[in-house]
């Protein structure tokens, strides 16, 4: 059975993380906190096991404006490029084999199909803390995901606003 | 240095039990030097919440259902004990608190000054969410802390 569990095993099962980013802060901080609180420890206990996936989705801009397309679209490319390598090098300094993808679409729809396309263990998403009602305005990609997702979700909540 | 706390949120159902055991198979093994220090909660729901109406003979049942639920509750623990033990998880909590599972949850994470908080899931479409309620969202939503919401993987053919 597909995530059966081992009895009484000695070592680790093997973890594929994905870590869904956008350019927000609260993302960063997810990816900050999951390394240093969980997979910093597998992969001092297991060099080998633990492999992150760092996706970040981009939106694809609207096809209509024909001469602003190009040069939008390559300012898009390069954000995306800074974004996702800073993130690799937080990964690399964790000593955690990680490598990036950009998934182009609504992320919700994206995240979901990247877990079942890389037979992910474990999806990580920030979440913005959003109250009630302006989670049912603008959306949340963090409740999708963690009820749409096929593999467990963590949520990582911002960190408590200093007053 | 003290380690970070991961409460795990149980109830007799499979998809807890499941959960636990992912929590393990990730996180707790080897269990030498797992870098949490675990905690099992199970919430004991009060009868009242279970008994739905009242009435003369209401306060006979909510004996009964008392009596049941603290079986169940017991019976979680005891279960949830045995699969520490054949872990060899030695410092692990286990304990029960009366009261709604979502509150239950949600102070355990903040007495025990959690980290993670992991809790199984139905896995319940959105109406059944809706008119059931669901733990895992109240939990993912009020937690004071990152919750890990654990399912298990559906069979596709």
């Amino acid at each position: 059975m597909e995530g059966g569990v081992s009895s009484g095993g000695a070592t680790a099962a093997p973890l594929n993380v994905l870590v869904a980013i956008d350019d927000s802060d609260e993302s960063f901080h997810a990816l900050r906190w999951a390394l240093d609180n969980i997979l910093k420890q597998k992969s001092e206990t297991d060099q080998n096991s633990t492999v992150v996936t760092i996706a970040q989705v981009v939106e694809p801009l609207p096809r209509y404006a024909f001469p602003v397309v190009e040069t939008a679209s390559k300012v898009q490319e390069e954000n995306a490029a800074r974004v996702l390598s800073r993130a690799f090098e937080m990964c690399r300094d964790s000593s955690l084999k990680a490598k990036t993808i950009i998934l182009e679409g609504d992320p919700k729809d994206k995240i979901c199909r990247a877990v079942e396309e890389m037979n992910i263990n474990l999806l990580i998403v920030g979440s913005r803390g959003l109250g009630q009602i302006k989670r049912a305005f603008l959306g949340s990609v963090s409740d999708y995901c963690s009820h749409h997702a096929k593999c467990p979700v963590l949520v990582v909540k911002p960190p408590p606003k200093k007053t | 240095m003290e380690k970070p706390v991961m409460v795990v949120g149980l109830d007799e159902s499979e998809h807890s039990f499941y959960a636990l055991e992912w929590t393990f198979q990730h996180f707790f093994s080897p269990p030498e030097n797992s870098p949490f220090k675990l905690v099992i909660v199970n919430a004991k729901p009060s009868p009242s919440s279970v008994v739905g109406f009242a009435g003369p003979s209401a306060a006979e049942v909510v004996t009964y259902v008392d009596r049941d639920l603290k079986m169940i509750a017991a019976r979680v623990l005891e279960k949830a004990k045995e699969i520490c033990t054949s872990k060899s998880i030695k410092d692990a909590i286990c304990e029960s608190v009366d009261g709604d599972p979502r509150n239950v949850l949600c102070d355990a994470v903040d007495k025990y000054h959690a980290s993670v908080l992991v809790v199984g899931s139905h896995g319940y479409g959105a109406i059944k969410r809706a008119v059931l309620g669901s733990v895992s969202d109240y939990c993912a939503h009020h937690a004071h802390c990152s919750v890990m919401i654990v399912k298990r993987p559906k069979m596709k053919h």
